[in-house]
């Protein structure tokens, strides 16, 4: 499991409308979230958040709208140089 | 469980329940056979690339006129693949398109417009004729899988196929397992059709995070692996692919923009993609890619999206649009705070992929004769890990092609099938164990880094003799720490032998872009000490296979189908 204290968490539940179903960790196809099935109590939990594809599978079939997809600062206002992904040219 | 084998027989097993898989298991089915599928997502009906949408479907019609019929678009094949395609397929692909397209229809999956009642056919990548329907694919999937699941099939979910079973040059099942459980299949089978698609988090993209990628990032080229480590040969896997993406977000939508009349403009504000194509933005995807690359080199970047000549109409079309095919993009936007339809957007080149190059009808992947068979009996391939590639129509139809074929070999299969082979058997275990085992030792991400910046930096866009054989000499090193990869868990170990196929097909795409000695398709097999097209010695497919020391590489005239280089007779439809 990636260190969850500095990885970004792309999907965020919010406890007070999600209702426990399941359905996210069931539609998920990166294997990323986790819910304990038949278990009313616990929350989904985002075990892989760096593995997320930002497909938006879960947030569409969430049938309470309790998930929201928050992109990352890199993704935001990315300051990659694109010419350092174009290739080196060995001497 | 620790040592126990859940065993397994079938008629067909199909690895990868994608659009080729699910369309390949359709006909086996129909012919009231018995089909296993094994996914590495957890539900058919929205699993494979395209399990979120799709906004386009590639297709001939047979409408009347004559740029609609399958034999125009045959004809202009060898010139929109610069001449690299086998001919024998893409003509039996192109052919069977109307007859495949009538059967989704017949699935329920509404191609047409929803305020026109009619289809709405647009051009665009330098196809000649509006070929491409444009279309609200939310379900597009969804109802293939249903199809699917109606004809009962056995679908083993969350389930990662590692090793095919393969004795004399014939497939005869594969070794998987279930990385939430950890069961352990051994599956016996008259037929298998590897449709496992693209190699993705290959090289390194503008976020930095691998998972952003243009393609679904959980496909890893574990089809082109597993065929190659069984014997199977590989073609045209010299050739990269990349688009155009909002930087940072790696994510679909080039097909709209540049159907609907999106221009791409440098800092200069220049439009500049008429100085490398006489159609402008609606050039093939590899001559955008390459243009874009280009005017990066030259300094001329940033490059913008500009939409903002476009009429309101053409802007609502194509919002909506843009958010079948990733649901999440205006949710970016949002984030971002930029308005597509009234400012210029910057764009960046996505990471690489292995796939089609940019151009339809010639895919990176295993040879396939006219049944969609390879050179291995009774294994079949379709959609993006198959040499003839075209989007989810050449996913549909090739896979259904295969199915077909699939059939006719199960039922002259005569006879049981070879016991499993249970040294082999207990070898996966053995190194599946360990890799579980290690509480140190590298992760699977540390190893897909190093092969995506080797990959990024000597076998993508630029190459050379000198860069290529220094990554390979890196990748091969890198395979020697393969058995001290650690696995954190049962979901890691399916990371771990990702990780594995990612590095062995960059190896293969090394191996054959050394041979290349030529620049084709621009920036998708780019030699720097080689800048010109070689029309004269080099209309060739580079084939791969593996030899005693490693990949083999051998080359085979156009003017052939490659199932020529098969060992095992092919057929010729």
């Amino acid at each position: 499991m990636a260190d969850s204290g500095t990885v970004h968490n792309p999907i965020r539940i919010h406890p007070e409308t999600c209702v426990r179903c399941n359905l996210c960790d069931w539609i998920c196809p990166g294997d990323i979230i986790y819910k304990e099935e038949d278990d009313r109590e616990t929350l989904p939990v985002i075990r892989y958040p760096d593995e997320c594809w930002y497909c938006g599978l879960c947030q569409s079939i969430c049938p309470t709208n309790a998930i929201e997809i928050v992109f990352p600062e890199q993704m935001i206002h990315n300051r990659t140089d694109v010419v350092s992904l174009l290739g080196k040219v060995p001497e | 469980m620790k040592n126990g084998w859940t065993r397994i027989d079938t008629d067909l097993l199909v690895v990868g329940g994608g659009v080729a898989g699910s369309m390949a298991a359709i006909p086996v089915l129909e012919a009231g056979l018995k089909v296993v599928i094994c996914e590495k997502g957890r539900v058919l009906d929205h699993c494979g690339s395209i399990g979120c949408g799709v906004d386009h479907y590639l297709t001939v019609m047979d409408t009347g006129p004559e740029w609609d019929t399958p034999e125009f678009l045959i004809r202009h094949v060898p010139e929109l693949t610069d001449h690299i395609v086998d001919m024998a397929v893409a003509s039996r692909v192109i052919r069977e398109m109307p007859r495949i397209f009538r059967k989704l229809e017949s699935f329920g999956i509404d191609f047409k417009d929803k305020q026109t009642g009619d289809y709405y056919r647009l051009r665009s990548f330098g196809l000649p004729g509006t070929y491409h329907i444009n279309f609200d694919g939310t379900d597009f999937k969804k109802q293939i899988g249903e199809r699917v699941r109606k004809g009962k099939a056995t679908v083993l979910m969350r389930t990662m196929v590692v090793q095919l079973l393969v004795r004399d040059n014939r497939a005869y099942g594969a070794l998987a397992f279930n990385f939430r459980t950890g069961e352990w299949f051994a599956i016996r089978a008259r037929a298998v059709v590897l449709a496992a698609g693209d190699v993705n988090r290959i090289s390194k993209n503008a976020s930095g995070m691998p998972f952003d990628s243009w393609h679904f990032p959980y496909n890893t080229g574990d089809a082109h692996a597993m065929g190659y480590r069984s014997g199977a040969l590989l073609a045209n896997m010299e050739s990269v692919e990349a688009t155009l993406t909002p930087k940072g977000f790696s994510c679909q939508g080039l097909n709209a923009l540049v159907s609907l009349g999106a221009h791409f403009v440098n800092r200069h504000g220049e439009r500049f993609m008429f100085k490398y194509d006489k159609k402008g933005e609606n050039a093939r995807r590899a001559v955008i890619a390459d243009a874009a690359i280009n005017e990066y080199l030259l300094g001329n970047g940033p490059i913008y999206l500009d939409c903002r000549h476009l009429p309101q109409e053409i802007l609502d079309r194509m919002e909506a649009t843009l958010q079948v095919d990733r649901y999440t993009l205006p949710a970016f936007y949002r984030q971002k705070g930029v308005n597509f339809r009234e400012e210029p957007v910057e764009i960046a080149i996505s990471e690489l992929s292995i796939r089609r190059s940019g151009v339809y009808f010639r895919g990176s992947g295993l040879a396939v004769d006219t049944n969609g068979e390879t050179s291995v009996e009774a294994l079949f391939a379709a959609g993006d890990c198959a040499t003839v590639s075209g989007g989810i129509a050449g996913a549909a139809v090739l896979g259904h092609i295969a199915g077909e074929g699939s059939v006719g070999r199960i039922r002259e299969t005569r006879g049981a099938l070879p016991p499993v082979d249970m040294e082999a058997a207990a070898a996966i275990r053995a190194q599946s164990d360990l890799h579980l085992a290690r509480m140190e030792g590298m992760s699977w991400r540390e190893f897909e880094d190093a092969t995506r910046q080797t990959v990024t930096d000597y076998v993508g866009v630029r190459r050379t003799e000198k860069g290529l054989r220094l990554a390979l000499e890196t990748l091969r090193a890198l395979a020697q720490r393969e058995n001290a990869l650690r696995a954190d868990d049962l979901h890691g170990l399916m990371r771990v032998n990702e990780a594995k196929n990612i590095r062995l097909n960059a190896e293969l795409m090394a191996s054959a872009s050394l041979v290349r000695r030529e620049t084709r398709t621009g920036s998708s097999h780019l030699r720097l000490d080689y800048p010109r097209t070689d029309e004269q010695n080099w209309r060739k497919f580079v084939i791969v296979e593996r030899g005693s020391d490693g990949p083999q590489v051998r080359t085979l005239d156009t003017n052939r189908p490659l199932s020529d280089a098969f060992a095992r007779s092919a057929a010729t439809v």
